[in-house]
């Protein structure tokens, strides 16, 4: 073997009670090389990065650092070890400064006092060197979230790391961030330092990676240098099946405009007009802050409309609060399905028919029978994957999870449903059923307006997309002829 | 991707019943343990006898009663530190009325409730609508409660004639019996409200937006559900049902003082606990609320009946309210 391996997983087997999250999974990484690990959620992707990070202990394997066999019990011996990982979710102290956030846990100290000025000099040197404008003297919480997420990976390089872990980067940033993310990763590799990079996205880790790793139910499937694999045999890999058409689009049943916006005008959004047809499946795409999520907010009570109008029906409507707008057959599946979409300490069946409960009502009382037959039946419906109805959906994944905002909104029977980022961080398997059950929404008359900062999603899913900016409406797209290059064209 | 080991079904459903209902059974436990003792240290039972579960009854139900309110805002979220002193101000309200003011039994009431319902709407107010802290806005009101309270009678007990005819065209809400003097009114009363309560809690659509708001306030919002008006109801309801114990406190003792109603609210926090209402909102029964008072109070009465000091007494309190909640972290973590 003329390969140099700087971290090698051998063996490693990790139970859980009742589930066997990894089984026997031995994976070689190369010393500076961007190492893809992908697999759906629920694939044991997490679980392995635990591992390697001193989160958990295997119960079987080993780990082999540059050369030496290690095992961490706790994940600071990881870190000193040069193991840093950058978690999905953002964990930075807000009201610290970006020098500060950055030295957390790792102090710089000069006679015995914190060493202020060398923190912030260091700091520079490290933001200078990634070629980043960011003042290190201002407040994280004042920063966008791309450049959070950058201050994250700053952190976690500024240990002299050997490797950094980073678990979906990408999920929340603009193409345009992820592009300065993209650089600042291969310049780490050039320094000489290995990632291990975990995506949903499969552009990202063709456009990034040299060698992707494939778990599947807590296997390891297969290691490859990524010039050997393409989409459809990567995805066949994650899922072991066929798994046919990435976007299977087919068209609703169209019927008369059923929802109008003329000059809308709302905090940061200026003189919005567009029509949908019921039936119609409208993308809305644009840059994050680009005003997407508050016009779905302003046209359905949530914020107050400062000039205006919005037709439904061909009624024109002024809701004062989002529960008018639910009255009246319209619905929001939220940006954030973990804090807003659902009531994590409640069951799948209560989340359910929570907006529309007054389907299981009979005399004031809610009927048990009824309410358990129908939560059955809308689980069943949308496949989701479950012990019991009675399950708290805060066991459940993501893909599942947002099942479950779907099939409380299908049992609202809302006619007009908001999808804010409907895929974000679902691996491609529940991807796909999400894509089906859009499809179905809109045969049955009913319409669809969906928010995605995914353009392959919005192209292949929408039948017209519009292109929002700053705010602004900049053009609207036949998605039948629109293309990555003319909807980029129109929102920078 | 959670696989559960499987177990027996009985098994499961006991677990879970004991999980949910704690407080029963930490009340049956403690009656076998304390008629045991009392056999053994006094070769008699003074324990398990109808009178003295007659005290431990009627001193349950009026701190069961606040104790509902507290219970339904935990569920929902909230707190609400006022509402002790608010048994003290309304019945310092309703007796100085009766008493010195000379007025009659009901005026007097609609004033105890009217300034009770004032209370919890200043309270509801303020945490929903303006988004003080629970904590800070319902603080301020406890003082003010008790300050009032202290002004109007100068902190000296206001004790009612007991042989007016005002005095008994009341006082059978506290010290009457029903059922050949063996069943204390106020705890029928206790009964009924607690499992209407429960019922509304679990059987409608109130009640399952109450779960919901005290789940996630955020994602009750999306989903069409009013918080503000549910937290501003909790916290009126809070009223009302404090200065109905209040009433009830007034009516067993037969004279009112500022210390009426002292600590109440937080030992309706820890008969909650105890009775397995999250702290953190959203989950457990207001039914278990109502053992936990029972709890609670059976626990200083066996303390009492052992001879364990009363200062003791405190610190054993306080041990109790960490180790309920301990328990309730403990069951819940190994479920995840």
């Amino acid at each position: 073997m003329s390969k140099d391996y700087i971290l090698s997983l051998r063996n490693i087997t990790k139970e859980f009670p009742g589930v066997k999250a990894l089984d026997d999974v031995t994976i070689n990484i190369e010393r500076g090389t961007i190492h893809g690990l992908v697999g759906e959620n629920g694939a044991g992707k997490s679980t392995l990065i635990k591992v390697l990070a001193g989160i958990h202990r295997p119960n079987a394997g080993e780990i082999e650092l540059d050369g030496k066999i290690r095992h961490f019990a706790n994940p600071i011996e990881a870190r000193r070890a040069g193991i840093s990982v950058v978690h999905q979710e953002i964990k930075l102290a807000e009201p610290l400064s970006v020098a500060e956030n950055m030295f957390l846990g790792n102090v710089l100290m000069k006679n015995n006092l914190v060493d202020w000025k060398g923190m912030r000099k260091r700091a520079r040197e490290i933001v200078a060197d990634l070629g980043l404008d960011i003042d290190v003297n201002a407040q994280v919480s004042s920063l966008t979230v791309a450049k959070k997420q950058i201050v994250e990976i700053m952190h976690a390089i500024n240990n002299n790391s050997q490797i950094l872990v980073m678990d979906e980067p990408s999920a929340v940033l603009t193409n345009r961030e992820l592009e300065v993310m993209f650089r600042i990763v291969r310049q780490l590799r050039e320094q000489g330092i290995t990632i291990i990079y975990i995506s949903h996205r499969l552009d990202e880790v063709f456009d990034l990676c040299d060698n992707v790793s494939i778990l599947r139910d807590g296997c390891h499937i297969d290691t490859l240098p990524i010039g050997d694999l393409d989409r459809e045999s990567l995805i066949n890999m994650m899922v072991g099946r066929e798994m046919g058409q990435e976007y299977p689009k087919e068209p609703g049943k169209i019927g008369d405009t059923i929802l109008s916006v003329k000059n809308l005008n709302c905090g940061m959004l200026k003189d919005i007009s567009f029509d949908v047809k019921a039936g119609e499946v409208f993308g809305i795409s644009g840059l994050v802050g680009a005003g997407r999520t508050e016009l779905a907010r302003a046209i359905l009570g949530i914020d107050k409309i400062e000039s205006g109008e919005v037709y439904v029906r061909g009624k024109k409507v002024k809701y004062r609060y989002f529960r008018d707008a639910i009255k009246d057959g319209l619905g929001l599946i939220p940006e954030d399905r973990k804090l807003q979409g659902l009531v994590q300490t409640m069951s799948i069946k209560r989340n359910t028919t929570l907006v529309n409960l007054a389907r299981v009502i009979k005399g004031g009382v809610i009927r048990k029978g009824l309410e358990n037959k129908l939560a059955e039946e809308f689980s069943d419906k949308l496949h989701v994957v479950r012990p019991t109805i009675e399950t708290e959906v805060q066991y459940l994944s993501g893909g599942n999870q947002q099942k479950v905002v779907i099939a409380k909104w299908l049992f609202q029977e809302s006619e007009i449903l908001f999808l804010d980022e409907p895929t974000r961080g679902i691996d491609v398997g529940a991807k796909a059923e999400i894509y089906r059950l859009i499809n179905e929404i809109v045969q049955s008359g009913r319409t669809i307006i969906m928010i995605s900062s995914e353009m392959p999603e919005l192209l292949g899913m929408c039948d017209r997309i519009m292109v929002m900016h700053e705010g602004h409406k900049m053009g609207e797209l036949d998605a039948a002829e629109a293309s990555q290059e003319a909807i980029m064209a129109l929102c920078t | 991707m959670t696989t559960k080991a499987p177990t027996s079904n009985a098994s499961k459903q006991i677990k879970a019943f004991i999980k949910n209902w704690m407080s029963l059974v930490g009340l049956i436990i403690l009656i076998v343990v304390f008629s045991t003792l009392s056999q053994t240290i006094y070769g008699q039972q003074t324990f398990l006898t109808i009178k003295n579960w007659k005290t431990i009854l009627l001193q349950s139900a009026t701190l069961a009663i606040v104790a509902l309110g507290q219970s339904i805002m935990l569920l929902t979220g909230n707190f609400d530190l006022s509402l002790g002193r608010l048994v003290c101000l309304t019945s310092c309200v309703g007796a100085g009325l009766m008493i010195n003011s000379g007025w009659g039994l009901l005026p007097a009431i609609l004033v105890m409730f009217a300034i009770g319902i004032i209370v919890g709407v200043v309270n509801g107010i303020m945490v929903s609508y303006i988004g003080v802290p629970a904590m800070i806005a319902t603080l301020g009101t406890q003082y003010i409660c008790f300050g009032v309270g202290k002004l109007i009678t100068q902190a000296v007990p206001v004790p009612f004639d007991t042989k007016s005819a005002l005095y008994k065209s009341f006082s059978w809400i506290g010290r009457g019996y029903w059922l050949n003097n063996t069943l204390p009114i106020c705890v029928v009363i206790m009964l009924v409200l607690y499992i209407g309560a429960q019922f509304i809690c679990t059987k409608t659509k109130i009640g399952r937006n109450l779960y919901a708001v005290g789940g996630s306030r955020e994602a009750a919002f999306f989903s069409g559900i009013n918080v503000k008006r549910i937290h501003l109801g909790t916290f009126i309801l809070g009223g009302i049902l404090a200065t109905f114990g209040g009433f009830v406190l007034m009516a067993r003792l037969g004279s009112v003082a500022v210390t009426n109603g002292q600590n109440y609210e937080f030992d309706a926090v820890i008969s909650s606990i105890i009775g397995g209402v999250s702290l953190a909102g959203g989950k457990g029964y207001v039914l278990g609320t109502m053992f936990g008072c029972i709890f609670l109070t059976t626990l200083f009465n066996g303390f009492s009946m052992v001879g364990i000091d009363p200062f003791v007494q405190d610190v054993l309190k306080g041990i109790v309210l960490v180790l309920a909640v301990v328990l309730d972290i403990l069951s819940n973590r190994k479920k995840s």
